[in-house]
């Protein structure tokens, strides 16, 4: 049998009130599950138990009540986080060091060393697209830059299973593209990943599965083609389609038992026309 | 496990050297040069004895400060910028990452008080070489024997090996301020608190000693008494007890036994520090 990437059961997370009787349930009787090579993805509102969950996964904070379990082996052992990477929410990193300099401290936590560590952070700049700032301090990084670092140093260890907090929040959408193209990269090579978000658009791009987390409750789980399937409607998208054709297939509907709902010209998307607009720019 | 706790050391040494606090070395150096020019019209006897006393004093004082506001400010930080979390997410446990940052902090007090040190003997080798000259060109007409015992009496007066158990002693002093700051700032929630509390540490820690031995001779003392003065002790290092400028100041040698129980007593009390903070790091939610 194959071990899950991650196992939740039942898991409750209380925060007592210093000085008060009463306590903040951050995570109420909890239980999911990631499967080994998946991206699934945690949504919720701010304050719903995302990073709370994430963090007692990743044994940085204890349960009140349950078991989390990272490929079999319980958080709370050292040993469960040996083939994880983890990038905290707006992480700030040590900005005395340069870019290179943080990856060699975060590969050396990891036993790497000599010229494995050093062939690896060579490599790691480059998928992350900051090998020419390698030399620069984490002072000088934009925001997307720290973002980057960031999913670099999560990533030095070759984990099994990247635990990513809001990885494109503050980032703009080049920055936030690249990330989701990393994540698609990481799910192709067989690599299990847990990332929560409320950038819900950005989740449907690349999770296989999602639960929804509302104060602390798993309200909705499931693989996300079922869960935002409209039951009973289908699209038809025609290229190059002429009026009369258009007029032909409405008249076909209106004879069957089916209503047209919505008949409108295909767009794109914001998003997009940023990054064809925004490249198109920096390539003149 | 030596390669982890090694990286967060020299991690910790990097980031508080990039921090520029070796300017308290050049403090350091303006106090003892400055003074030394000042006791040019002393006799050599007393300025020989006021340039110790006023070196050691300065090493002791600065190497516990720089041990104090180095400590500090390291856990407060890394889990203010959540670097922390990045940090205990990999294969790290939560010992080896307290050990490596007090690790870090030592090897900034070593490195400070290896250059004070060698600033001290320079200078002070300097000043003696100067009066060996004087007293000989002075003493140019008397007969040898006279000479000799002159110049007997400003070497004997000189730098003596027992200055360097002196400064090994204040180096662990410095080392045990700094693991019970790194124990304060476990559970302080703000880094002025940590810093505050150390100070009054070490204001108390300096007078408990005085303090017990009169209450003691005050009232005969029952096992409750005994207690309490044992956990104040515990609590409240005897600092005092790491002073030992007063012997060399005064030229005197000191006794190896009373060195190895000071030094013992040095480890001793980092050590319990370092498992305190320890136990209360492993029960911290981050």
């Amino acid at each position: 049998m194959i071990e899950s990437a991650v196992a939740v059961e039942k898991l409750t997370k209380v925060f007592p009130i210093p000085f008060s009787r009463q306590s903040i349930v951050a995570v109420r009787d909890l239980n999911l599950r990631v499967e080994a090579g998946e991206v699934y993805g945690l949504l919720g509102p701010n304050g719903s138990g995302k990073t709370t969950t994430l963090k007692i996964i990743l044994g940085l904070a204890s349960p009140t009540r349950g078991q989390t379990k990272i490929f079999g082996r319980d958080s709370a052992l050292v040993a469960s986080r040996e083939s994880v990477g983890f990038l905290p929410e707006n992480p700030y990193f040590y900005k005395f060091l340069t870019g290179e300099e943080t990856l060699q401290f975060f590969g050396k936590l990891c036993r790497l060393t000599g010229a494995r560590l050093k062939e690896r952070v060579g490599q790691l700049l480059e998928l992350v697209g900051l090998t020419n700032a390698r030399h620069q301090s984490l002072r000088t990084y934009s925001k997307g830059m720290l973002q980057r670092i960031g999913l670099a140093q999560a990533l030095i260890n070759e984990p099994k299973l990247v635990v990513l907090d809001e990885p494109t929040a503050g980032v703009d959408p080049a920055g936030s593209r690249d990330i989701r193209n990393i994540i698609v990269d990481l799910k192709s090579r067989g690599v299990s990943v847990l990332l929560s978000s409320h950038l819900l658009s950005q989740v449907q791009e690349v999770c296989d599965r999602v639960g929804i987390l509302a104060k602390g409750t798993l309200v909705r789980e499931g693989r996300l083609a079922e869960l935002i399937a409209v039951e009973n409607q289908n699209e038809l998208v025609l290229e190059n389609a002429s009026e009369s054709l258009l007029k032909e297939i409405e008249k076909l509907a209106a004879s069957s038992n089916a209503k047209l709902i919505e008949r409108r010209r295909s767009t794109t998307t914001l998003e997009r026309l940023f990054l064809e607009a925004t490249e198109e720019r920096s390539e003149k | 496990m030596i390669t982890r706790i090694f990286a967060i050391a020299r991690n910790t040494l990097t980031e508080l050297t990039r921090q520029k606090v070796f300017y308290v070395l050049l403090i350091f150096a303006l106090v003892l040069i400055g003074s030394s020019v000042f006791m040019a019209r002393f006799t050599f006897q007393q300025e020989f004895q006021i340039l110790k006393d006023i070196s050691l004093g300065a090493m002791s004082i600065f190497s516990s400060l720089l041990a104090i506001v180095a400590a500090a400010r390291l856990i407060p930080q890394d889990i203010d910028e959540r670097t922390v979390y990045a940090i205990l997410a990999k294969p790290v446990p939560r010992f080896e990452y307290l050990l490596g940052k007090l690790l870090g902090v030592l090897l900034l007090l070593l490195i400070s008080l290896v250059v004070m040190s060698a600033l001290f003997v320079a200078v002070f080798y300097a000043r003696e070489q100067i009066v060996l000259g004087e007293t000989m060109r002075q003493m140019s007409r008397a007969p040898r024997e006279q000479v000799d015992d002159a110049l007997n009496a400003v070497r004997a007066s000189g730098l003596k090996i027992d200055i360097f158990a002196g400064i090994a002693v204040i180096f662990l002093k410095a080392c045990l301020l700094a693991a019970l700051t790194l124990f304060v700032s476990t559970f302080a929630t703000t880094q002025i608190f940590t810093v505050m509390m150390m100070m009054f540490i070490y204001f108390i820690g300096h007078l408990q000693a005085t303090a017990r031995e009169y209450w003691l001779e005050q009232q005969s003392a029952g096992w409750i008494a005994k207690t309490f003065l044992a956990i104040v002790a515990l609590i409240f290092p005897d600092l005092q007890a790491f002073n030992l400028v007063d012997e060399i100041v005064a030229g005197l040698a000191i006794p190896l036994a009373l060195f190895a129980k000071t030094a013992v007593l040095g480890i001793f009390y980092t050590m319990i520090y370092t498992l305190a903070a320890t136990f209360v790091f492993y029960g911290k939610e981050l």
